[in-house]
C-alpha cells in the first residue's frame, strides 16, 4: 500500500498466535512441502487476526515456520497487499491501472479522499476508513473497480461511491 | 579330419576407457580441459579468459543475479549469463563476439542508472567490481542524466558493530544476503521492498552482528557494506599488502596485512581453502588495530631501585651475564626459559636452543584458553580455542619441561625458584598483568622479558627488550590442524626495535654458540633438520602450508 516498504512497524505489544490462528496454521502446514513454503497463507492468518502485521507479529511468524525474522520481513515489504501499518476497518482500495484509468478512476479516488476528508495511505479520525490506491485488481472487464477489504464494488461511478460510503458509514 | 572352420575364440572385449573427470571446453577457440564440477566463470578463468561478475562467487550459490556475466553459446539462440549454465563436454563459450559486448555495456549502463558516481568519497574505490567492470565492460559516457535513486535515511548507518550501509550505492547482488544465510548461516540480511527500490537490510533489533561480519564487506563488489575501522582510513591503492597469519587464534587464518608507511590498516582474509577459504573472523580481523600500540619503544635496564634506558645488546649482554653468573653459582637448574604461543616456530627453537646451550631442563610455553573460534575451510568448520596462533608450534619445538626440569605452573606455586627468568614474550598470557603471579615471578633474582606493550611483569621486569609486532617480523606458526603457515614481514620495526628472535640470537652469541649471520630462514632449516615432525620441511613448500603427518590433531566442527 505504500510506495516505500522499508520498515515494519513495531506494535509495541508481544503478538502470539491465538489458539484458532494455531489450528488454522497446522492446517495450512499439511498442505506444503516445506514450513518456508507456508509463509505466505500463514501471513494473511496474522492479518486477519491482528488487521494489520506489525515487527513483533512477524517475529511470531518467524518463530512458528521456523525462519529468520529477516525473511519474513523480505517477503512482507515484496508484496503490496500486507498492511504494514493499522488501516482502517474498511480498507478502500482503488485501482488505477489502465482499464480502470480510462473509465474515470482518477476522480473517483479524488471523490472518495474528498468525502472522506482523507489523502491517499491516510485513515480516517474515527478509524472507519483507509483509502488506497492500488494496481490493476483483475476487474478489467467491469472497470472502474474497486475492493472493500476483499469485496469488489464494479463498475463504479460517483453516485454508487456514495451510496456505498454512506452505507459504510452508517454501520457500526 | 573335419572340415568345419573352427571359429575363433571370442576375443575378449576392448578395454573401455577409464571414465572423463573433465570436460573439453572452449573459450573463444580455446579449448581447454577443466575439472567437471566447475563453475563455467571459473572454467573460463583457468583458460585465461575473464567473464566479468557481481554477483557470483566461488563459495555462494548461483543466482544469476546481476546479468553481468552474458556470453553467447554455441548451440543456444539468446546469451546466456555464463554463471548459470552447466559445463558439459564440447561447450563453445563465446565472450568477444559483438552481442556480448553490447549486452555487458547495457547491464553496466542499467547499473550505473542508480549507482551514485562518488568513487572519490567511497571507500571501496580501487577495489571495486563495479569501477573495473565499467572500466574494462562499460561505455565510456553516460546517457542518463535524469535524477538517480537514493537512500538518504540508508546510507552512513551501522547495520551491525563493525559494517557500515551505504545502501545508495547497493547493486543488488545479494551476495552478502547470502553470506550470511549459507556460510554464516545467520541470515541477518533481506531484501526489503523490491524493484527499482530494493535494498539490503536487516530485521530491526537483529542487527549484522555475527562472528564473521566483516566477511559480509569483503563480499560486497561495491561500497554498499564497508567496515567501520577501515572507513575513510586510507585509499586502497596506497596500501601494501603482505601475506601473513592471523595472531589471534590457533585457527591460523591467512591473511592479507595490509600497511602503509609502517601502519597496520586492516586485515583481509587470504584465500586457502584448507583453512580459512575466503573467510576472516570479526576478532581476528581486527585485531590489525591493536597491532599498532606499542609502549617499549627502548631497552630497559634496573639498576638498583633505577630503571634505565640501554642499548639492546648492552641489554642483552646483561642477561647473558646474569645467566652465566647462575649456572656458575647454582647449576642449570637455576635458569629459567619461558617461549609463548605469540612467537613463530624459529623464535622458540632458538629460545629452546639456548635451553639446551646451558643445559637448562627448565623451560615451557602456554596458552591461555579462549571462547572457542571457528572459521569455515572450504568443507569443515576449523576450531580453535587458544588465545595465541602458536602454542602447537611452541611444543613442538620442545618448549616443555625437561627431565628434572619445572613448567611455569611450579615457579608460580613457589614449587621450583629460578634464579633468572627469560620471558620471550611479556604478552604469553594473562598471567603477565596478574600482579599475584607475576610477583611470584619476581621471586627470582633476575627477571628479563621481551614486550611490546608494557603490564605487570614489564614493569617488574630487570631488563625489558623491545620487541617487533606480527607485522615486524617473519617466520611460520603451526595451527591447530597442524599446519606449517608461513608469515613475511610487512616493514621493519623501528630500531632498536627487534624481532624475538633477533634478541634470542645476541643471547646466543653472547652464551657462546650461534651465528651472527642466522635469520629466521635459516633457523627453519635446522627445524627440518632436528626437530622430528618438521622433518625435511622446506620454506617453498610452504605456500598455502603443509601439513604435519602427525594425525593426533584435533579437528574441531561438523562437516
Amino acid at each position: 500500500m505504500s510506495h516505500t516498504r522499508y520498515r515494519v512497524m513495531e506494535a509495541g505489544e508481544a503478538r502470539r498466535f491465538p489458539p484458532e490462528a494455531m489450528a488454522r496454521i497446522e492446517k495450512i502446514l499439511t498442505r506444503y512441502p516445506t514450513k518456508q513454503a507456508a509463509l505466505l497463507p500463514v501471513l494473511w492468518v496474522a492479518q486477519e487476526t491482528w488487521g494489520w502485521i506489525s515487527k513483533e507479529a512477524g517475529e511470531e511468524v518467524a518463530r512458528v515456520l521456523d525462519l529468520p525474522p529477516s525473511h519474513v520481513d523480505g517477503v512482507l515489504t515484496f508484496y503490496t497487499m500486507y498492511n504494514l501499518r493499522p488501516v482502517g476497518k474498511h480498507l478502500l482500495q482503488v485501482c488505477t491501472s489502465i482499464s480502470c484509468h480510462l473509465n474515470g478512476a482518477e476522480s473517483l479516488l479524488e471523490r472518495c479522499g474528498k468525502r472522506l476528508g482523507i489523502g491517499l495511505e491516510e485513515t480516517t479520525a474515527d478509524g472507519k476508513f483507509t483509502l488506497v490506491e492500488v494496481e490493476c485488481i483483475a476487474g478489467c472487464d467491469r472497470a472502474p473497480s474497486m475492493m472493500v477489504n476483499d469485496q469488489y464494488f464494479e463498475p463504479m461511478d460517483a453516485g454508487k461511491l456514495d451510496a456505498l460510503l454512506d452505507r459504510l458509514s452508517r454501520e457500526a | 579330419m573335419s572340415s568345419t572352420p573352427v571359429a575363433p575364440p571370442p576375443s575378449a572385449p576392448p578395454p573401455a576407457p577409464p571414465p572423463k573427470d573433465t570436460f573439453t571446453v572452449s573459450f573463444d577457440g580455446k579449448a581447454i580441459e577443466v575439472p567437471k564440477n566447475l563453475n563455467l566463470i571459473d572454467a573460463a578463468k583457468l583458460a585465461g579468459v575473464d567473464i566479468p561478475h557481481f554477483c557470483y562467487h566461488p563459495r555462494l550459490s548461483v543466482v544469476g543475479q546481476c546479468r553481468m556475466c552474458l556470453v553467447e553459446i554455441e548451440g543456444m539462440p539468446k546469451i546466456q549469463a555464463a554463471c548459470t549454465v552447466p559445463l558439459k563436454d564440447g561447450l563453445s563459450v563465446k565472450t568477444t563476439t559483438d552481442k556480448v559486448k553490447n549486452a555487458r555495456a547495457a547491464t553496466m549502463e542499467f547499473l550505473l542508472i542508480n549507482h551514485p558516481l562518488d568513487c572519490p568519497i567511497c571507500d571501496q574505490a580501487g577495489e571495486c567490481t563495479l569501477q573495473d567492470n565499467s572500466f574494462g565492460y562499460g561505455n565510456q559516457l553516460s546517457r542518463f542524466d535524469e535524477a538517480k535513486r537514493q537512500y538518504p535515511t540508508f546510507d552512513r548507518t551501522m547495520i551491525g558493530p563493525h559494517v557500515v550501509a551505504d545502501m545508495t550505492r547497493c547493486i543488488q547482488c545479494t551476495r552478502c544476503i547470502r553470506f550470511t544465510h549459507e556460510i554464516a548461516g545467520t541470515s541477518e540480511l533481506t531484501f526489503l521492498d523490491r524493484g527499482g527500490r530494493t535494498l539490503v537490510w536487516t530485521h530491526e533489533g537483529q542487527p549484522l552482528a555475527n562472528d564473521w561480519s566483516g566477511c559480509a564487506a569483503d563480499v560486497c563488489p561495491v561500497g554498499a557494506l564497508t567496515t567501520r575501522e577501515f572507513r575513510f582510513r586510507s585509499r586502497v591503492w596506497y596500501l601494501q599488502k603482505t601475506p601473513s597469519v592471523c595472531p589471534g587464534c590457533n585457527v591460523g587464518c591467512n591473511i592479507s596485512i595490509e600497511s602503509r608507511d609502517d601502519v597496520v590498516y586492516r586485515f583481509l582474509p587470504r584465500l586457502n581453502p584448507t583453512v580459512n577459504d575466503y573467510w576472516l573472523c570479526d576478532y581476528g580481523r581486527f585485531l590489525s588495530e591493536p597491532l599498532n600500540d606499542r609502549d617499549v619503544h627502548k631497552a630497559t635496564v634496573r639498576e638498583g631501585s633505577a630503571v634505565r634506558e640501554a642499548t639492546v645488546p648492552a641489554a642483552v649482554d646483561r642477561i647473558a651475564r646474569e645467566i652465566r653468573s647462575s649456572l656458575e653459582g647454582k647449576g642449570p637448574g637455576a635458569v629459567f626459559f619461558l617461549g609463548s604461543a605469540h612467537l613463530s616456530n624459529e623464535e622458540n627453537f632458538l629460545l629452546r636452543k639456548i635451553a639446551d646451550h646451558v643445559g637448562s631442563p627448565n623451560r615451557d610455553a602456554i596458552v591461555d584458553k579462549s571462547r572457542p573460534r571457528k572459521v569455515k575451510s572450504k568443507t569443515v568448520w576449523v576450531e580453535g580455542d587458544d588465545a595465541g596462533a602458536n602454542h602447537q608450534g611452541a611444543k613442538d619445538m620442545g618448549l616443555s619441561p625437561g627431565a628434572g626440569g619445572h613448567g611455569l605452573d611450579a615457579v608460580i606455586a613457589g614449587k621450583a625458584s629460578p634464579e633468572v627468568i627469560l620471558i620471550a614474550d611479556a604478552a604469553f598470557s594473562a598471567i603477565a598483568d596478574d600482579p599475584e603471579k607475576v610477583a611470584a615471578l619476581r621471586r627470582a633474582r633476575f627477571l628479563a622479558v621481551a614486550a611490546r606493550n608494557a603490564n605487570a611483569l614489564t614493569r617488574a621486569a630487570d631488563v625489558v627488550l623491545p620487541a617487533a609486532s606480527l607485522a615486524e617480523k617473519e617466520g611460520t606458526f603451526t595451527n591447530v590442524q597442524g599446519r606449517v603457515q608461513k608469515f613475511d614481514r610487512a616493514f621493519l620495526p623501528k630500531p632498536p626495535i627487534r624481532a624475538a628472535w633477533e634478541h634470542l640470537l645476541l643471547l646466543a652469541l653472547a652464551l657462546g654458540f650461534g651465528d651472527r649471520s642466522w635469520t629466521p630462514h635459516d633457523l627453519l632449516r635446522q627445524i627440518a633438520a632436528e626437530v622430528p615432525d618438521y622433518a625435511g620441511i622446506k620454506e617453498e613448500e610452504l605456500e598455502g602450508g603443509r601439513l604435519l603427518k602427525k594425525g593426533d590433531f584435533a579437528w574441531a566442527g561438523r562437516p
